[in-house]
């Protein structure tokens, strides 16, 4: 046997809107490559891909996959049912008195001055909204028994119906599921084939709606992931891949494919989560564990902050294409500004988004009939794009045909010149994108000036240094996997399986704890077996959610971590106390007091846990010998301060310890990074960039 | 006297002195970021607050206001209570010299009788001062407290006769001397509150405004006091300039509208609100006269600034909701409200349920008249839902808890031009997160029984009404219950032709000998066991039912919202098939007929 047979590969995949972003780990090395996603079925872009790179390896696709030992995959496809409403027929069987709960949404509505915003599209309209006699009460008996007879009329009803999918959610379900549980019998018998979904499994926590609601959207998107990700399993073992198909989740971990189909919500949101998974590596190998994650592609800006070099996963209120979704979810928040945004004049209001050309038509400046000036036909004015040069990888070139003119119309109505018009869309989008940053910021209780911004997706660098510098930050990192990073995320994110059982009662009474904690152990125990990892590789950290009376959001802190599961030695009788002060604690750095004298409620245990697996590894440092780089090339280009010559250079021909000064412009094949003036750009050893602030520097 | 205080503080601003120019685009950057402080200032309070009606609710609004007390920038939680903020301040800058304004200052501000809202609504306030020692801005921040010190815990006294049965009214007081607590004030304002948890809510508003100012001063230093006062300028006029145009394209003439009252607190019936709407040429004037001034109603005192600001808000939802929400808004509309009427009431009248009724009369009112001529937003911001079932216990160790019955359910939710009414209440309210059952239930000695909305409980219209919740509770210990009843006699107005909502109903000891409407209003003692259920009145319906679109009504009877027989009587529409067999189709010829027949009725009848 050579040496490159024994070549172990892992390899992470990222679905996006335009591309199938790949990154293979081959020992330390990582090799990056992107294809056109095929959005009528994903999976052959996925294998097409797989081909590509086993091309690029020199060895047959069965060899090739023969030789990973891991594939993990991050996939739109639950995004996209709900974007495009075409998810299974579903119902929902609930307590008898509860039937709206999803059309009042707790009365939330998304914009309180807009009296003709139009409802949200009823996954469960009243007509299969069903209930039945049962009651549950808070501390777990049963107030009302089941009413079994009620339970077969609804299946009828459902049936006549023609559900696919049924959501089973009943009041404090999750304190006692033994109604659920039975529900769930009676209609796969009664209807056999229909896709279960019941809320005690899917997110076993108070209140209601969110509840009902998760498992609802769960019902909807389910049938559709589990039958891709099955057909897509099904490829790669006809392919020669051998091993479990890991899958991300929107908690940041990834997970066996068995694991993913008892809650397939889990993968709602899943790709940008791995965008960020990936920022948080970079970022703690670059020493850099305090970061603001920037990633502008042609839609939108995602905008998420990593702490301590952790993006840990939060359970609130997360909406979802207008649906909660109550899952732990990577916190990212998205706004309209992207490259594609269209740029217009409102009522004399120069106006930059949230509408976007997508990628078809796109920019005027991509030549396919669009025909609205965007972001992207902005930076083409402004000389940070060029027509000369080429975009996306070489895949095609801009073409400024319209653009001058459709710049023309908006300088006519703002009363001054395209190239000035075309200035101002430039600044309108960064004030638009710095006010949202602090938004997310505030909510965090962060100063953004303390954090390092961390830039990726195709027009993130175009506009970090400048975001930078309007919030405060001196230093900015790019790395060069930045266009892929998503695809770089998922091989980075361990396996994990973070799972929560609800348990209301003081603080000081904690008796149930153990047997709920032992309970989430063996789902993970076996779900890890599964993906044969044993036990003992296992890292648990054992948490509780907690909160005074009165408050309605818990807070989550941790108890114990422990390496393997089933010691649970520390739940003796001083957990309580300890419980106490830690949640004391947590207040204090979450809200800046405790209530001394007050009781705190306990309102959940949570097991996280996770496998350490092989990531890449990033290189940090600048020990290389500084040196200029070389100029490429000099274009007209205005950096925010009037149109002026500036120098190009080419982002291959840079080398570690290569440094430059802006005004400048650095080329890759997938993105514009610009360095601002008054901004020093430089190349670490490992090949990555860094900006920095000149003045922060003296 | 309040009423020459409030002719002082609705009198229209100049623009603030500069001799700086401004770009369109400049100024709505400078736009963003006020508006990005005023969220931080209400997110942070949020973060530490310790009341769930803080911390969940989202009743909270921060604004900015400029050096003329004009309203510069908002960040909305409530639209409501969006215009009432400068009119508290306004109040405070007259007493500028009086009251020592200076850098580092924090005041507090709640009365009625000076700019206020009603007491349980504390406005907090900081000035904003540049290097050279000039006052630039005020940044507010407002929310509503769980109580006010009054007689009733919470605030709300149905026999009040005053303003001082409800609670501590504060013109103007300063909480902090130039960056040092006032331990003397606060102490004061946490004495005359029943909740403990009142002295974290007040340093958290105190904080996230001293947060909210410190930004304000870096945004000030980085543009310049000229720029920054130009900016104001641009972003007021051109938010009055786009909403002239709106009205412009409006109708030319007089529209008037009548709303009720059931009765006030005491039982006295049919407390009128009167608006009339006048439209010429660009200009909307907003007149009041005729509402009723009997002088011994109680209960249903509105006060000036409330009055100013519910106008706002049904003004608002009337024009394009991209328009910025500023002072531009108030510079275009000229509101005329009699003294001593409900809308501007003399000194001292209690002000705690005015904010319910008449406030919701008087924007509902006005969606009425505008209703003429800009139907396709005439939606009205109200919730006529009087006082709800609100249930006072006392726990271990006596501590005193409230469940004021603000859970989920369907209420007011109308239809308008093209929509039909749908969620939990009108858009404006869109912010709040009501209670949940597994909440409420972990917290309450309570159990919720059922809270889904009423078959043909909506008005029904060519666009139809969202049909009002039903809400039922058993209470498990004796509790005190504590309601006032309002919109059943006169429930929601539909909308051009469209059916009224249905009624409120409330009743008491249900499935009981002692089992009683509330006709009026309860203090109630209720033994262990009771059930209170409480009938919301659902959203009005827009444009006649006969011109709903027949297969809509077959939608609306599949989902059970509409039964059968209403289908046929409100809506003429005649189906062949049952429901249980999903069969069903609209007989196309019998709903032809029957719709003749009941436009020719409904002629005769005219």
């Amino acid at each position: 046997v050579s040496q490159t047979d024994r070549v172990v590969y892992r390899i992470g995949i990222d679905i996006g809107g335009t591309f199938t972003d790949f990154a293979l780990l081959k020992g330390p090395e990582v090799i990056l490559y992107k294809n056109l996603s095929t959005p009528d079925d994903s999976s052959i872009g996925v294998m097409t891909g797989l081909a590509k790179l086993a091309e690029l390896e020199a060895v047959t696709l069965s060899d090739f996959l023969g030789r990973c030992d891991a594939i993990v995959h991050g996939t739109t496809i639950a995004d996209n049912t709900l974007i495009q409403m075409n998810g299974a027929l579903t119902g929902l069987i609930t307590t008898e008195g509860f039937r709206d709960e999803m059309a009042y949404r707790r009365g939330f509505k998304e914009d309180v001055w807009d009296v003709r915003l139009p409802p949200p599209s009823e996954i469960t309209p009243r007509r299969r909204r069903l209930t039945v006699p049962e009651r549950i009460l808070h501390d777990g008996t049963i107030y009302k028994a089941l009413d079994e007879a009620a339970v077969r009329a609804c299946c009828s009803r459902l049936k006549q119906h023609n559900v696919t999918s049924v959501a089973i959610s009943f009041i404090f379900s999750f304190v006692n599921p033994v109604h659920e549980k039975r529900v769930a019998e009676i209609v796969a018998e009664e209807m056999p084939g229909v896709q279960i979904s019941c809320s005690h499994v899917v997110l076993p926590r108070q209140p209601e709606y969110d509840r009902t609601s998760t498992t609802i959207v769960n019902a909807y998107v389910a049938p559709k992931v589990t039958s891709y990700l099955e057909q897509l399993v099904r490829r790669l073992k006809e392919a020669g891949y051998k091993d479990q198909l890991m899958v991300m989740q929107a908690s940041g971990g990834v997970m066996t494919v068995q694991y993913i189909e008892g809650a397939p919500v889990r993968v709602l949101a899943s790709g940008p989560a791995g965008g960020v998974i990936g920022a948080a590596h970079v970022g703690v190998a670059k020493g850099h564990p305090n970061l603001l994650c920037v990633d502008m592609g042609g839609t939108s800006y995602d905008i998420s902050v990593v702490h301590h070099g952790e993006a840990p996963a939060e359970a609130g209120w997360n909406m979802h294409h207008r649906y909660l979704v109550g899952v732990p979810m990577v916190k990212v928040e998205t706004l309209g500004a992207g490259g594609g945004s269209i740029c217009q004049v409102k009522s004399g209001a120069l106006e930059v988004g949230p509408e976007s050309a997508g990628a078809k038509p796109g920019p005027i400046c991509y030549g396919r009939g669009g025909k609205q000036p965007t972001v992207t036909d902005a930076l083409l004015m402004l000389g940070i794009l060029s027509a000369e040069s080429s975009f996306a990888g070489g895949s095609f070139s801009l073409n400024k045909d319209g653009v001058v003119e459709a710049f023309e119309e908006i300088g006519r109505q703002m009363g001054y010149s395209a190239e000035e018009a075309a200035f101002d869309c430039w600044r309108v989008v960064n004030a638009n994108m710095s006010q949202g940053v602090r938004r997310i910021t505030a909510g965090k209780g962060i100063d953004p000036k303390d954090l390092v911004m961390l830039a990726y997706g195709g027009n993130g660098p175009a506009f970090a240094a400048i975001q930078a510098e309007d919030l405060g930050i001196d230093r900015v990192l790019v790395p060069k996997a930045s266009p892929n990073f998503s695809a770089l995320g998922t091989l980075v994110a361990n396996p994990s399986i973070d799972e929560e059982r609800s348990y209301i009662s003081p603080a000081d009474s904690v008796s149930g704890v153990k047997t709920l904690w032992q309970e989430l152990e063996e789902r993970a125990e076996k779900y890890f077996a599964d993906a044969r990892f044993p036990a003992d590789r296992v890292t648990a950290k054992y948490q509780m959610n907690m909160r005074y009376p009165g408050q309605n959001w818990s807070l989550t802190f941790d108890v114990k971590t422990t390496t393997g599961l089933h010691d649970l030695s520390f739940v003796d009788d001083t957990i309580g106390p300890k419980a106490i002060e830690a949640f004391n604690r947590r207040h204090m750095e979450e809200y800046g007091h405790v209530r001394e004298d007050e009781m705190p409620e306990i309102t959940g245990v949570r097991l996280s846990t996770s496998v350490e697996t092989p990531s890449p590894k990033v290189l940090a440092g600048f020990t290389s010998l500084v040196a200029a780089a070389n100029v490429a090339k000099a274009r007209r280009a205005n950096l925010g301060v009037g149109y002026q010559m500036t120098n190009i250079y080419h982002g291959p021909d840079l080398r570690p310890g290569h440094e430059l000064i802006g005004p400048a412009i650095v080329e890759e094949s997938f993105t514009t990074i610009v360095v601002y003036p008054g901004w020093k750009f430089r190349v670490d050893d490992a090949g990555d960039y860094e900006l920095n602030r000149a003045v922060a520097e003296q | 006297m309040s009423f020459e205080l409030n002719k002082r503080i609705i009198a229209k601003r100049p623009p603030l002195p500069t001799s700086a120019t401004i770009d369109p685009v400049t100024a709505s950057i400078i736009r963003g970021a006020f508006e990005t402080v005023c969220f931080e200032a209400t997110t942070r309070l949020a973060r530490a607050a310790s009341s769930p009606i803080i911390n969940q609710s989202n009743e909270r609004n921060a604004t900015i206001i400029d050096s003329n007390g004009r309203l510069a920038a908002v960040s909305v939680g409530v639209p409501h209570l969006t215009f009432v903020s400068q009119l508290t301040v306004r109040y405070g800058l007259e007493m500028y010299d009086e009251f020592d304004w200076g850098p580092g200052d924090v005041f507090v501000g709640n009365d009625p009788d000076y700019g206020g809202g009603h007491l349980p609504d504390y406005n907090v306030y900081a000035p904003v001062y540049d290097d050279d020692g000039e006052l630039v801005l005020i940044q507010t921040l407002q929310a509503h407290h769980g109580d006010t010190g009054g007689k009733d815990p919470g605030g709300f006294t149905l026999e009040a006769t005053d303003i001082f049965t409800e609670g501590l009214a504060i013109p103007c007081l300063k909480l902090v001397q130039r960056g040092q607590k006032r331990r003397d004030s606060i102490k004061l304002l946490e004495r005359n509150n029943r909740f403990q948890t009142f002295a974290g809510d007040l340093a958290a508003m105190i904080g996230a405004v001293q947060h909210a100012v410190k930004l304000l001063q870096g945004f000030i230093r980085k543009w310049g006091t000229d720029k920054a006062r130009a900016a104001i300028n641009h972003n007021i006029e051109h938010s009055e300039r786009r909403f002239r145009e709106e009205v412009k394209k409006w109708r030319d003439g007089t529209y008037a509208a009548d709303v009720y009252i059931d009765h006030d607190t005491l039982g006295t019936k049919d407390v009128k609100v009167h608006v009339t709407c006048t439209i010429k040429g660009d200009q909307l004037t907003v007149d009041l006269t005729g509402t009723d001034d009997r002088q011994e109603l109680c209960g249903v005192w509105n006060t000036y600034a409330n009055s100013c600001s519910y106008i706002m808000t049904q003004v608002s939802a009337s024009v394009d909701p991209t328009i910025v929400k500023n002072e531009g808004l108030f510079n275009s509309v000229e509101i005329i409200i009699p003294e001593n009427c409900i809308a501007q009431p003399p000194d001292n009248k209690p002000a705690a349920l005015g904010s319910f009724h008449p406030a919701c009369e008087i924007t509902e009112a006005v969606c009425v008249a505008l209703s003429q001529v800009a139907p396709e937003r005439s939606a009205p911001q109200v919730y006529k839902i009087g006082m709800p079932n609100s249930v006072i216990g006392f726990g271990k160790g006596g501590k005193i808890w409230i469940d004021q019955g603000v859970d989920a359910r369907s209420m007011d939710a109308s239809a308008v031009q093209g929509i039909d009414g749908w969620g939990s209440s009108c858009v404006g309210l869109g912010n709040l997160l009501l209670s949940e059952a597994e909440d409420g239930e972990s917290r309450f000695p309570i159990i919720n029984i059922s809270r889904e909305m009423t078959i043909d409980a909506g008005g029904a219209g060519r666009w139809r009404g969202a049909p009002g919740s039903l809400n039922v509770k058993r209470i498990l210990e004796p509790t005190l219950a504590i309601a006032w009843m309002v919109s059943s006699s006169h429930p929601l107005s539909g909308m051009r032709g469209g059916d009224d909502a249905i009624s409120y109903a409330s009743r008491f000891e249900v499935g009981t000998e002692n089992e009683r409407a509330i006709e009026l209003s309860a203090r109630a003692q209720l033994p262990a066991g009771a059930v209170i259920a409480y009938q919301h009145g659902g959203g009005a319906g827009f444009e006649p039912a006969v011109l709903r679109d027949p297969e809509a009504v077959k939608e609306d009877v599949l989902d059970e919202l509409v039964s059968i027989a209403a289908a046929r009587d409100k809506y003429g529409v005649v189906f062949d098939g049952t429901l249980e067999k999903l069969d069903l189709v609209v007989n196309i010829a019998a709903t032809k007929a029957l719709r003749e027949e009941m436009l020719a009725s409904k002629d005769k009848a005219a």
